[in-house]
């Protein structure tokens, strides 16, 4: 619009006037502040990335040191042990449930006092006691061990801190003061010698063990139904495997070796198949980002299975079926939801939800849904059901949008057809609209599982990982998600501790989490993009 | 071909008598129709017979409501909201589809319709052609596979996607894609075809195909065609209405309304002095 027009005067004049500020003109003033945002929010988010990274890193050096701590204070020697001791603890969970249900058979089904019943279960509990302390000697060597071990650490732990002190001391450079820190060397070899020094005493024990076992079995009490008998079996059947697990025991007390080196990659495998997370523990800490992982998946699954219907249907509803009116009422109800902070969902979620959903369960009609009667208010179907209230909005405005671009000409030809409006939904729309829709659900999932507050406030918090082999009644157990982890623990640990860092690399993980679903739904979008045309 | 009664509906179980009537009986009886999108009148006491086995051809200057009232022969204008014909009748074989014992749905499986753009589903060329009659619940493969081959010979189509029937439909030239469109509708077996300007979006040779096709399509259909291509309604068409304004100019022999018009207003529109 600047070219001016080929004029046969030389003072005519096209070029309007122009301001200039600092000899810029508006035209470049806007170009600059438009592409200043740009290029600070690309450098935001670099640094973003770069700090989650750099404090994040540091984890993997930490968390080797910490597991070769744990081997060579012989605190790996020690759990041989110890596992070998709750694997104990288990079969008499195992005997104690045998025992209820034997105790309800005769008060049930046989119509006996109590005071009867358990008369009858004397035979059983004798044996029962005697299962139980068989262990007893093993237990109180773990103990001991416990102890042994618990303090080479804490010697190891007071020596490395005081090399900290004295490099710390050095870099301020008082020479003298740092000569003055005494550090005592801890000497592994001798120390590993005591504790390995148990092991004649330790098999003889364990043959003890055994035997004692084996004796219990021989004793066995007898029971009044061929249920309860061949639950029995099974007891029998799994005290014999547990006690075939004895010599494997034994001949890894043998060979452990304190001086074996543990592979670089264990940092990084134990944190990803890690089953465990205990921090702050007297024993060792674990950070296995599984628990955590399994109970941001259970909720957002949770979350998904209801709000994808709900969210799809509505959106179906509406920009197909409903009347002008309705969608003025319903678009903006849907989208209002979004409005509420999480927070306040949290609120509702464990003043009402979670409330009530336990008054539901435990009511008998009910009875027959897998999981009721459950008594954890908090816990995965809680916050399930509340973040589906945070996914709805997203995936029924997205899916509304890519239900809003199926062009109208497909319906038309549908409709010319002979098709009814059912049949243009379900054949034509959907399939045509169904990778928006895909990507909507995405998006959705996206936004459920970086959610922090709802979850936190309403999962329950236990870091464990859900007893799958509940089967559908998984739902009703509470877990701990990574963004409610945290959430929880980064206000409380030390700057640059192995938790601290632990925390920035489950961050990481959320990070690419959140990008990769992103990514695939951004290339499903463009797909669809192409496809329609 | 084996045709059932049409426009039946299970309410009252009225249905158009099938009469192998000869070309040139009325099939369409548009009786004095007033329709309105909303408080807007778009025709004007429009009155025309259309014949069976011929081919309609609807001309006028845009905005002059063509689309409008083809749009109302199979009640698509029922899917845009507050429209209605506000008075007067439209009968096909006597029966007045307007009436609320009149199946739509099954009025529109007789009475088929190609549209302005072409609008293949994005779905395979076999799936766009077999869609109608899936939705009539016929499944059977060895019947379908027949139906989609006699369909596209129909649309003179077949030679030229007989090897990737099961690729997009979207992925053919615009002409075929029009062509695609037409197998479609014919696929269903109606009696009616309507067309809306169906080849203004179409090149040269493309536009030939469609008009040779139509041509063949008319010993079997009773086609009506919206054209705003003065040559294309005097090539293809037996009958000619000119509309202006939402009223009925003038209705005639093709052949009458291009050589001997009877209203100076066709006159100047026929000889391109308008429009
Ligand atoms: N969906 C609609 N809503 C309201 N008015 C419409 C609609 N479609 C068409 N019209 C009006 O009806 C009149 C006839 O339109 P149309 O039948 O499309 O004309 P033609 O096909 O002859 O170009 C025009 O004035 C147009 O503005
Ligand atoms: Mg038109």
């Amino acid at each position: 619009m600047e070219t001016p027009r080929p004029t046969s005067h030389s003072d005519f004049l096209v070029n309007k006037k122009r301001i200039r500020v600092l000899g810029l003109s508006l035209d470049d003033a806007i170009k600059i502040f438009f592409g200043g945002n740009a290029v600070l929010s690309v450098i935001v988010l670099a640094l973003i990335t770069y700090f989650l990274f750099q404090e994040g890193f540091g984890f993997f050096g930490q968390n080797h040191r910490n597991l070769l701590t744990y081997r060579q204070a012989g605190l790996e020697y020690v759990d041989f042990i110890r596992t070998q001791e709750s694997g104990h603890i288990a079969l008499t969970r195992y005997l104690s449930d045998l025992r209820l249900r034997q105790y309800n058979e005769y008060v049930a089904t046989q119509k006996m006092l109590p005071s009867a019943a358990n008369d009858a279960l004397a035979k059983f509990d004798e044996f029962a006691v005697q299962y139980g302390d068989a262990v007893e000697s093993i237990r109180g060597m773990v103990s001991d061990l416990t102890e042994q071990a618990t303090a080479i650490k804490t010697k190891f732990l007071i020596a490395e801190d005081k090399k900290i002190e004295r490099q710390q001391l050095l870099a301020a450079g008082k020479i003298e003061a740092a000569a003055a820190v005494k550090i005592e060397t801890v000497d592994f070899a001798a120390e590993l010698h005591v504790l390995k020094g148990i092991l004649p005493l330790y098999k003889e024990t364990n043959a003890d063990f055994a035997k004692k076992l084996d004796a219990a079995l021989m004793a066995a009490p007898k029971f009044t139904t061929p249920e309860l008998s061949a639950r029995f079996d099974r007891f029998k059947e799994l005290t014999r495997d547990y006690l075939a697990t004895f010599p494997s025991t034994t001949s890894s007390l043998e060979t452990w070796d304190y001086t074996r080196p543990v592979p670089w990659y264990q940092a990084i495998s134990a944190f990803l198949f890690g089953r465990e997370w205990l921090t702050a523990s007297f024993w060792q800490d674990w950070y296995g980002i599984v628990p955590l992982l399994m109970g941001s998946i259970m909720v957002s699954l949770v979350a998904l299975v209801i709000a994808v219907p709900l969210g799809v249907g509505a959106a179906i509803y509406i920009n197909q079926i409903a009347s002008a009116r309705e969608q003025r009422i319903v678009k903006p109800s849907i989208e209002f939801i979004s409005a509420f902070p999480s927070v306040v969902l949290g609120f509702f979620g464990i003043a009402v939800l979670g409330q009530s959903l336990r008054w539901l369960s435990q009511q008998a009609w009910l009875a027959w849904v897998p999981g009721f009667p459950f008594s954890e208010r908090l816990n995965i179907l809680t916050a399930g059901c509340l973040l589906a209230l945070i996914a709805v909005p997203t995936i029924f405005t997205l899916a509304e949008d890519a239900l809003q671009n199926v062009p109208k000409a497909f319906k038309e030809a549908s409709f010319a057809l002979g098709a009814t409006r059912l049949q243009t939904i379900i054949k034509i729309v959907v399939p045509a609209s169904l990778s928006g829709i895909i990507s909507a659900v995405l998006l959705g999932l996206g936004r459920v599982i970086g959610e922090t507050m709802v979850v936190l406030l309403c999962a329950g918090n236990r870091i464990a990982i859900p007893d799958f082999t509940a089967g559908l009644a998984v739902v009703t157990q509470p877990v701990h998600t990574m963004t409610g982890i945290i959430a929880q623990e980064m206000g409380e640990v030390v700057r640059g501790s192995i938790h601290y860092r632990a925390l920035f690399v489950v961050g990481i993980v959320l990070f690419f989490l959140s990008l990769g679903i992103n990514f695939i739904a951004q290339k499903i979008v463009r797909k669809y993009r192409i496809s329609i045309g | 071909m084996d045709i059932k009664s049409p426009f039946s509906s299970p309410a009252s179980g009225r249905s158009i008598p099938v009469t192998t009537s000869p070309a040139g009986a009325t099939l369409i009886d548009i009786d004095h129709v007033d329709f309105y999108y909303g408080a807007s009148q778009a025709l004007h006491d429009i009155s025309l017979k259309i014949e069976e086995k011929k081919v309609t051809a609807f001309i006028g200057p845009s905005g002059c409501g063509k689309s409008t009232l083809l749009r109302c022969l199979n009640r698509m204008n029922d899917l845009i909201d507050g429209t209605r014909v506000a008075k007067g009748q439209i009968k096909i074989r006597g029966i007045d589809i307007y009436d609320p014992s009149v199946d739509v749905i099954e009025l529109r499986k007789r009475v088929g319709m190609v549209f302005q753009k072409s609008n293949p589903f994005p779905k395979s060329i076999y799936e766009n052609i077999t869609y109608g009659l899936r939705l009539q619940g016929r499944s059977n493969k060895s019947d379908l596979d027949a139906v989609v081959e006699k369909s596209l010979r129909g649309a003179a189509l077949w030679d030229e996607v007989k090897d990737r029937l099961h690729t997009s439909g979207l992925g053919l030239s615009g002409g075929q894609q029009q062509r695609l469109c037409i197998a479609r509708a014919i696929a269903v077996e109606p009696e009616v075809i309507l067309m809306d300007e169906p080849c203004s979006a179409l090149d040269p040779i493309a536009t030939v195909k469609v008009e040779e096709l139509i041509q063949e399509l008319r010993t079997k259909f009773t086609i009506v065609i919206v054209t705003h291509n003065m040559q294309q309604a005097a090539r293809c068409s037996d009958k000619t209405a000119f509309f202006y304004m939402g009223k009925l100019i003038e209705f005639a022999d093709t052949r009458a309304i291009f050589m001997n018009p009877a209203n100076a207003q066709t006159e100047a529109y026929v000889s391109g002095r308008f429009g």
